[in-house]
């Protein structure tokens, strides 16, 4: 539990070499359940596409994984950002996951496509496998995505703001479900959302962005009425 | 039916034209779903133009260089591959290079990029008296002086596009769904990328030199938005597109035969009457 798999040293993150956070200096223990907080425009999305190499940093030193082995990644986006116009289904969506362990040239064999309906079926999702992804619900199309995810045989699920646009009952109902996995799979999940009671719930550490400054602990040391009213104030500030 | 059965007998006088129009309307369907799906259309009308005006660049030069014109006409060929291909493939990685850059506007460069290739075309065709003939055949369509050559050429380049398309359809395919994950899958999103182009910029230069820059925009177009209206997944989407595409140009070739009509018009207009019978036809199982 205690085995760092994401190591931040001084990291500055930012685009063209302009510094939007510095001197974050953190670590994210191997099956952690971590939430990423923040207002809108703190850095979150910046420190998610930094984390996940879509990005390079602008300074420090950003580790990843330990003893040279580099983990896979189970991205799940927000639905919202993929385009409706590709007349996929939700079984091409999640297929997608093999991608990276299936070499150009190849395609995915019977027991990959065997992997995806189990991913499938185990994010209650196999209903969706033949229907147009874009025809799904947010709650349904999230749980396209996580099957997808789990495709990849994630060492880390990296969810950016999964129950954006998702109904209450959904929310929950999704959450639930990501705590129940990460404690099966023994998976490190990485959360961005803006949702404190859910955070409360499920998290275990909360990266906490917000102006310059990055905040991290235990749910207990931050969400103290004292650290809240801080951090609110702070925020209103 | 009899100017079927002319149209489908070997010694058809124009079955190279017959081989080479259904060809592109098979193969321009399969790059065509790219351009739609990454909402790039725009480019699919100016690659065309772009491609026309390489053509006619590289035309203009033996007549620059005061070479003969028996020489400049058995060079032709050559020299319309090599500056439809040169000026398609040049102009689709500086405007691919500017997309990924994401600033400006990619529509106003797109339309730029085409009205000046079109003016450009225009002017070119004004100074070379020439060419102006065979041009002129070019941009209206005219798919009737195809030799064995550039049957051959169309045939070649259209199966590597289609081995290509084939062998890596889900790189291309997850790159354009989907860029984030694809990188953290570890996928090379600016090679898969630069493929992609290389293949719609190819197709495209070699659709122009046989059928022309509209009715090449025609099938890049039309076909795909039919197969979208009634494709259930994207394996029929694409097959769908591109069957519409094939049958489409045999169909407006043997109207045009029929008819006496020109064989690039009649095809795009065929697909325009088939998209609008395919919308209809969706609306009223809808009801």
């Amino acid at each position: 539990m205690n085995q760092s798999i994401i190591t931040l040293e001084n990291l500055a993150i930012g685009y063209d070499g302009q510094a939007v956070l510095s001197g974050i200096s953190l670590t994210v223990a191997r099956g952690s359940f971590t939430a990423i907080l923040g207002a809108n425009g703190t850095g979150k999305s910046t420190l998610l596409k930094t984390l996940l190499g879509l990005q390079p940093p602008v300074g420090g030193r950003l580790q990843i994984g330990a003893d040279g082995v580099k983990p896979v990644f189970g991205y799940v986006p927000q639905a919202i950002q993929l385009d409706p116009l590709y007349p996929l289904t939700g079984y091409d969506v999640a297929l997608m996951g093999t991608f990276g362990r299936v070499g150009p040239a190849r395609f995915p064999s019977r027991a990959e496509r065997d992997f995806v309906r189990e991913c499938l079926h185990a994010t209650a999702a196999s209903g969706f496998a033949q229907k147009k992804f874009s025809q799904l619900s947010g709650g349904q199309k999230q749980r396209v995505l996580i099957a997808r995810a789990l495709a990849t045989k994630p060492d880390i699920l990296v969810l950016d703001e999964p129950t954006a646009g998702v109904d209450v009952a959904a929310t929950h109902a999704l959450l639930e479900f990501i705590s129940q996995i990460h404690q099966e799979r023994y998976l490190t999940v990485l959360l961005v959302t803006h949702d404190l009671p859910l955070v409360r719930k499920h998290a275990q550490q909360i990266i906490w962005l917000h102006g310059s400054a990055v905040l991290h602990g235990t749910v207990a040391e931050l969400f103290t009425p004292e650290r809240m009213a801080e951090i609110l104030e702070m925020e209103v500030g | 039916m009899e100017s079927l059965k002319d149209i489908l007998s070997p010694d058809f006088l124009l079955r190279n034209s017959v081989y080479t129009s259904v060809l592109v309307g098979f193969a321009c369907p399969l790059v065509g779903v790219f351009l739609v799906l990454r909402r790039l259309v725009f480019m699919g009308v100016a690659l065309p133009q772009i491609s026309s005006t390489g053509v006619a660049v590289a035309l203009s030069l033996p007549v620059w260089l005061g070479l003969t014109v028996n020489s400049a006409e058995q060079h032709a060929h050559a020299l319309a591959f090599i500056g439809s291909t040169g000026f398609t493939l040049v102009a689709i990685l500086i405007l691919a290079l500017l997309e990924r850059r994401g600033r400006g506007s990619a529509e106003g460069r797109l339309g730029t990029a085409y009205v000046v290739a079109t003016a450009l075309s225009i002017l070119l065709l004004s100074k070379n008296r020439v060419a102006e003939s065979g041009w002129l055949d070019l941009l209206k369509g005219e798919i009737i002086t195809i030799s064995n050559f550039d049957l051959g050429l169309t045939a070649v380049a259209l199966a590597c596009a289609l081995m290509v398309l084939g062998l890596f359809n889900k790189e291309l395919l997850l790159v354009s769904f989907d860029r984030a994950m694809a990188a953290t899958l570890g996928k090379n999103v600016l090679f898969w990328d630069t493929v992609l182009f290389l293949l719609i910029g190819l197709t495209v230069s070699v659709a122009v030199l046989s059928v022309g820059p509209l009715i090449a925009f025609g099938f890049l177009l039309i076909p795909v938005l039919t197969a979208h209206l009634l494709a259930r997944n994207m394996k029929w989407f694409v097959i769908l597109a591109s069957v519409l595409g094939g049958v489409g140009s045999f169909l407006g070739f043997w109207l045009a035969y029929q008819w006496d009509c020109p064989v690039g018009p009649t095809d795009v207009v065929l697909l325009g009457a088939l998209y609008m019978l395919a919308f209809a036809v969706k609306k009223a199982v809808a009801l």
